[in-house]
């Protein structure tokens, strides 16, 4: 087991690296230099100096390993367009909303999905069942952007007398609950049909069927025997949401005013701030690379056969 | 029988398969007892088809067809696609609304029965717009998906027919581009073009979902090369570009159609995403993304504008999501698994 995690970690180590590279090679084919995007033309010789300063003037492979060096020293140079913020002021300013955001979308995804998913399990082609499907496909298919704006609506608009929900803004718990929800609607459906899928089909093996006929509870049954069984597929699933609720969150973060990251991207890409849109890039990509580096250990200890197949 | 032997790996193919098919079937109805019938009857067909009657390639498809329209959700799912597509298809060519005519004194009109979904700010008929709309979204949708499957099954299969260390270094490549995060990269892929019209959309779509399709297709044919009609086929001296595409590619046809139907609304909804944040394909030209944005800013007063264009996403994603799972099915039930 210490061996596959060993692996497992040192084999993110080249992904990281692949990863920095393709960013940097895709932002070295932006057209256009965020000098010359400004209003006033800068004079040759300050845009030599600034050339300098940034490495702008040096091959790509000079400028290749320089930001490498920056990436594992947590320095990720100044912000091109923004002149008094490093990368990391503006990471370290926005992205905590970001996890948090997503972190309680997750929370409210597990805490909703999987009883959704055992209930309609449990209670298979029962209304229960349908209700539970109907509303997980809803909430599967409607756009988030549709979801978000209802929410907006419904409660600043419609309901506004009886509920005091704000939906604009980031400052406070009662902030929190609508932008969460929003961006946990889908995966929460994700995990009720995945979780329903799994039961089901655990509820048929002969072990089910020998507990029960052994005369066990079936409260038992279900705790001891079902849930064990047919939980572990969720885990592997936690690590590509990981990745959504980050990169899903560009739009709720609009919808609802957040000064999160995904907001901030878009806005770096638009005004070619080349280093914040490379760190925030390299920035999420390994955030989702540590993600399915936890799950995949985690899924090791579940699973043991699932350790020496993949490194 | 002629003598010729690639008749022989040809049968050789479909015996196999018909086996496996059985294997799998019968494995099955553990699961559900409903399928004890089917499997008697399906076995009686693949005896009848070894005994060389009908034309194998024919009955495995009709199977295939039996099977799906048995599935009601399937059914139903299929129905409410072909609609949707008709209404994008048709409702422009036979609509008298001119869907650019600007007419401010029929602004924002609540659906009524003149314009079923309403009017736009423009006193545009948003009925004919949604549907040109879903053309666009369609038209960026089909392209996308089948550049994501002619990108993804290339990949997927040059790396697991060939194998070794070439497979092993593209596998190596594959898992690092897992790590890149999809909006991101589609928009760093935007910028790097510059301007956002029909053809940049279709790229960087495809360059930010391919992956998925590409490991499955390595997959697949690293199955499918483990089996015997395949080694047969080596034996009775066909080049390996025979065996690449009259045995492995071939078989993996069934994977590829539910993948479509499963590519299909991602990459719709992938656009609908990019069109929301303002990466939009230009004016005068609208997905439904695009009107769902329009929507957007009037949301507080007309909330339809917004509603519609995204129900029309919603109907796509679920029809096509259930049109996969009955393919799945019915063309490879051994996908279950997987």
């Amino acid at each position: 087991m210490l061996r596959f995690i060993i692996r497992r970690v040192l084999w993110t180590i080249p992904v990281i690296l692949v990863v920095i590279f393709m960013t940097f090679m895709l932002m070295r084919m932006i057209k256009g230099n965020p000098f010359q995007n400004t209003e006033r033309a800068v004079p040759e010789s300050i845009q030599r100096n600034l050339d300098r300063q940034f490495h702008l003037d040096q091959p790509w492979y000079t400028q290749y390993f320089y930001y490498v060096k920056g990436v594992f020293t947590f320095d990720l140079g100044p912000s091109l367009v923004q002149r008094n913020q490093t990368v990391n002021d503006i990471i370290s300013e926005h992205f905590p909303v970001s996890i948090k955001l997503g972190l309680g979308a997750f929370i409210f995804a597990v805490i909703v999905g999987i009883p959704l998913g055992i209930l309609a399990a449990l209670r298979q082609n029962t209304a229960w069942d349908y209700g539970a499907m109907t509303f997980a496909n809803l909430g599967f298919s409607l756009p988030s952007f549709l979801i978000a704006t209802l929410f907006v609506y419904i409660f600043a608009l419609r309901l506004k007398d009886y509920t005091h929900l704000p939906t604009n803004g980031w400052d406070g718990p009662s902030t929190w609950v609508l932008p969460m929800i929003a961006l946990g609607i889908y995966p929460m459906t994700y995990f009720a049909r995945l979780v329903r899928g799994t039961m089901l089909e655990t509820l048929q093996q002969d072990y089910i069927r020998t507990a029960k006929a052994k005369g066990l509870r079936w409260r038992v049954v279900v705790s001891k025997h079902v849930l064990r069984n047919s939980l572990i597929p969720a885990v592997t699933a936690a690590g590509p949401l990981i990745g959504y609720l980050i990169t899903g969150s560009f739009i709720i973060e609009t919808i609802f005013g957040i000064p999160g990251i995904g907001r901030y991207y878009v806005i770096s890409v638009t005004a070619r701030d080349y280093s914040v849109t490379m760190g925030i890039t390299i920035l999420l990509a390994i955030l989702i690379i540590v993600a399915n580096l936890f799950v995949d250990i985690l899924y090791g200890f579940l699973d043991p056969r699932t350790r020496d197949e993949r490194t | 029988m002629s003598t010729d032997p690639r008749d022989t790996s040809f049968e050789a193919v479909h015996t196999s398969t018909a086996e496996v098919e059985e294997e799998t079937l019968a494995r099955s109805t553990h699961r559900r007892r409903s399928d004890f019938e089917d499997t008697l009857t399906r076995t009686a067909e693949g005896q009848g088809r070894e005994a060389g009657g009908a034309l194998p390639r024919a009955s495995l498809w009709k199977d295939a067809y039996y099977r799906f329209i048995k599935n009601k959700a399937s059914v139903v799912a299929a129905v409410a696609f072909v609609a949707l597509l008709a209404f994008c298809i048709f409702v422009p060519i036979f609509s008298n609304e001119d869907p650019y005519a600007v007419d401010f004194s029929q602004a924002y009109e609540p659906p009524s029965l003149e314009h079923p979904f309403g009017t736009d700010q423009f006193g545009r008929d948003v009925f004919v717009r949604t549907a040109l709309g879903g053309r666009v979204s369609f038209a960026i949708g089909f392209a996308a998906t089948f550049a994501i499957m002619l990108v993804g099954i290339t990949y997927g299969a040059t790396s697991g027919f060939i194998g070794g260390k070439l497979d092993n270094a593209l596998m190596r490549f594959l898992d690092a581009l897992y790590g890149l995060p999809y909006l991101p990269f589609a928009i760093l892929t935007l910028a790097i073009f510059g301007t956002v019209n029909f053809w940049t959309m279709v790229v960087a779509l495809t360059i930010a979902s391919w992956f998925t399709t590409a490991r499955v297709m390595r997959g697949q044919i690293m199955t499918l090369k483990q089996n015997d009609y395949v080694r047969a086929a080596y034996a009775v001296g066909a080049s390996r570009q025979r065996v690449l595409w009259r045995h492995l590619l071939i078989n993996t046809l069934g994977i590829i159609i539910v993948f479509v139907f499963l590519e299909l609304p991602g990459v719709i909804l992938g656009e609908a995403f990019l069109s929301f944040i303002g990466l939009g394909i230009n004016p005068p030209k609208a997905s439904w993304g695009t009107l769902a944005q329009d929507g957007y800013t009037e949301y507080q007063v007309h909330p339809w504008l917004i509603v519609i264009p995204s129900l029309m996403i919603a109907w796509l994603i679920l029809s096509a999501f259930f049109i996969a799972d009955g393919l799945r099915d019915a063309l490879d039930p051994r996908m279950k698994e997987a």
